[in-house]
């Protein structure tokens, strides 16, 4: 009895010390994949959002209330995101930040629209904003708006007249190589080998001896981080000549990382990178982010510094903390980098959530990407 | 004869912890208890397979897959999930069938080797035929169960759905093993030549185990579609098919309830650990380890090994005294 009295105390007590709590926190859930294949992407994110968030804390909060958030990983499993997503809402958050890979985002934005809670994600997948969900909003170009800034340097920097094409089939590949492929039928440029390998896959002998035997001018890789990496490793040591060009990872500070040597020379367009370090603002984060964790950060960190400041620039033009009304303020609007510094570039959300940012043409020299060209918004 | 009395209370006791389980609960907990139990079908199945017929089978998820898929596609199409469902278990029970005639000719390893390429051919399958199954994006938004007075589409409703079809299969399961089949079946496990001398047809007796058991994983398949709402091939692949096949083994193959215990060893005890933030998953695998170490009959077992300590004149099942062995 006297136990049952003792918890019905302490449960009382919890609850008033929760309810005093939250009259000054408003609370937020970062849903990322922390382990599983997704892991470099997703504690990238991760980290990117920490730091915005003690930023926004020491900038007084959101509309006055210090930001609380909780951190979840969804050890790359869709089912797991949406679980996690689900309880992020129960726990009470305001809005979601994550996942980044497209295939949890899918599953659980579901979960985040039925609540009529925002949610920032770092996907790329067309089919996100395809759905009609008003409440999910990226924090990069989808591969549907990207990938045509790019097939633009096919065509008029390289003249090429045969591509090849690497990708991993996933939906995240798969949305790319799609829209790559219709790109290239629309400038008349021939896919003369079209090579798709696993997520996860080590072996990339086979499907670049594919592509060395179609010899096409230029190859389109586009794959996660790990697996662009292996590909690029296997692409040197079998003396694959013709420029490798990808949309965002390619090129990737992880990537190089990973490949060392064997990412030399590789091209990419990029919504976002650190190396951009001629927009003050990309130089200014990449020397807060590494200071405070130690490494150079991806363009997902990027992604969760972003969407995490969205978050606040947009609750404050609200003016209260309200799903509907984010959402509504959210579509069709423009961020310029002027008035909102930590949006780093001029940033733009259309009406289905997708974003436009100007983006930038990059080259690993020396081991770093270095900007090559700017590509301004479509 | 006391013990006669206190199964049924035990039973009574639990049904009644499942069904005020969730109450009090946010839809985060009532989402994992129903995952529990949708695996706790699958994995009932797998027991049926590996802990009473003793093969192994690494095409678990491939079944739930078809039973998912099935199930979506015909939703999706407007049918009914009662209609739908029974479609997908019957189509597993014959895939199970045709699937498992070669492959049953062979044994142990080589038959996990012969389940383990058609978990990779199914995947492939659901990946590559995008006419029907949406390829690498999948299915979405499949309506949930109706039954006019009862609608599941809140998740409180659907755990109750998902509560009592977990019961029907259990019942239905416990009618399965106590029949002559089940008796052939641990026959088949405890000696397959002796079986087959007694007149026991070994042979359709391990592809009825194994169709059967497939046909649980299409309920399994059946249900994670409504509940979900989105279905992709990622979701189905080998290590989802080794996760159930961890749900036997840790729960204890061979005993009624050792599924049960081991899904919930497999869910529920990642999502208990949650609180150690980064450390989670290497605290889970760590009690993995340490559990198969200790009770390699699965936790059940633990029960078994304790009454057999204190009150030994409860004789241990004979046909168990070995345990469910991997080979």
């Amino acid at each position: 009895m006297k136990l049952v009295k003792l918890l019905a105390i302490s449960a009382t007590a919890m609850a008033i010390a929760g309810a005093a709590h939250a009259a000054d926190t408003v609370k937020v859930g970062m849903i990322a994949e922390l382990s599983g294949p997704g892991a470099p992407s997703g504690t990238n994110w991760r980290d990117g959002t920490r730091l915005a968030t003690e930023e926004i804390n020491a900038d007084g909060g959101i509309l006055g209330k210090q930001v609380e958030v909780s951190e979840f990983d969804t050890q790359t499993d869709p089912q797991t995101s949406r679980a996690l997503v689900q309880k992020a809402i129960d726990d009470g958050a305001y809005a979601i930040w994550g996942t980044v890979y497209s295939g949890s985002t899918m599953v659980n934005m579901l979960v985040a629209q039925q609540n009529s809670v925002p949610q920032f994600v770092g996907s790329e997948a067309p089919a996100i904003v395809q759905k009609g969900n008003p409440f999910v909003f990226r924090t990069s170009s989808g591969a549907q708006k990207g990938i045509p800034d790019l097939t633009s340097y096919f065509k008029r920097t390289l003249d090429a007249k045969t591509v090849g094409i690497a990708w991993v089939n996933n939906e995240f590949g798969k949305g790319g190589h799609d829209v790559f492929a219709a790109q290239m039928e629309k400038l008349g440029i021939k896919v003369v080998a079209d090579v798709a390998s696993e997520q996860g896959q080590t072996d990339y002998a086979a499907d670049v001896s594919k592509l060395k035997e179609a010899a096409p001018a230029a190859i389109f890789v586009y794959m996660n981080q790990e697996e662009s990496a292996r590909f690029l490793i296997e692409a040197k040591k079998q003396g694959l000549t013709m420029p490798l060009i990808g949309e965002v990872t390619l090129t990737e500070a992880k990537v190089v990382e990973l490949a060392g040597d064997a990412a030399e020379g590789a091209i990419a367009h990029v919504g976002l990178t650190a190396s951009a370090t001629s927009v003050p603002g990309i130089a200014e984060f990449v020397t807060k982010f590494e200071a405070k964790f130690n490494r150079h950060p991806t363009h997902d960190a990027i992604k969760g510094y972003i969407g995490a400041w969205a978050t606040k620039y947009v609750t404050e033009m609200v003016g209260k903390f309200d799903g509907e009304a984010f959402s509504n303020v959210m579509h069709g609007l423009c961020l310029d980098a002027k008035s909102y510094p930590h949006m780093l570039l001029d940033t733009c959300w259309d009406e289905h959530g997708e974003m436009s940012r100007p983006s930038f043409m990059v080259q690993v020299t020396g081991g770093k990407a270095e900007v090559i060209g700017i590509v301004n918004s479509n | 004869m006391t013990r006669l009395n206190k199964r049924p209370a035990l039973l009574l006791f639990l049904l009644v912890l499942a069904i005020l389980a969730p109450l009090g609960h946010g839809n985060y907990i009532i989402y994992v208890l129903t995952s529990w139990l949708i695996f706790s079908i699958a994995a009932m199945g797998l027991n049926l397979t590996l802990g009473y017929a003793g093969q192994i089978s690494l095409a678990q998820a491939s079944f739930m897959a078809i039973g998912a898929y099935t199930t979506a596609i015909m939703t999706l199409a407007g049918w009914h999930w009662l209609i739908a469902a029974p479609v997908g278990m019957v189509l597993c029970f014959l895939v199970g069938l045709v699937l498992g005639y070669p492959a049953l000719r062979v044994k142990g390893h080589f038959l996990a080797f012969v389940t383990l390429a058609f978990n990779t051919l199914v995947f492939l399958v659901l990946r590559n035929e995008d006419w029907l199954t949406g390829g690498s994006y999948g299915l979405s938004s499949m309506p949930r169960p109706d039954f006019y007075l009862f609608k599941t589409l809140k998740q409180l409703p659907f755990y109750y759905f998902t509560l009592a079809v977990t019961v029907v299969a259990a019942l239905v399961l416990w009618g399965i093993v106590r029949s002559p089949w089940g008796r052939a079946f641990k026959a088949l496990r405890e000696n397959p030549v002796r079986a087959e001398s007694l007149g026991v047809d070994t042979r359709r007796i391990t592809l009825l185990a194994f169709a059967i058991g497939s046909a649980y994983a299409g309920l399994a398949g059946a249900l994670v579609s409504p509940l979900v709402q989105y279905i992709d091939p990622g979701s189905f692949g080998l290590s989802q098919s080794l996760r159930i096949l961890l749900m036997v083994v840790v729960g204890g193959s061979g005993f009624f309830f050792g599924p049960f215990v081991g899904a919930a060893v497999v869910i529920l005890l990642p999502e208990m650990l949650r609180f150690t933030a980064g450390y989670y998953l290497i605290i889970y695998s760590a009690l993995v380890i340490v559990m198969l170490a200790y009770v390699p009959n699965g936790l059940i077992g633990i029960g078994t090994r304790l009454r057999e300590r204190f009150w030994p004149q409860h004789r241990a099942r004979g046909d168990l005294a070995k345990g469910a062995q991997l080979k």
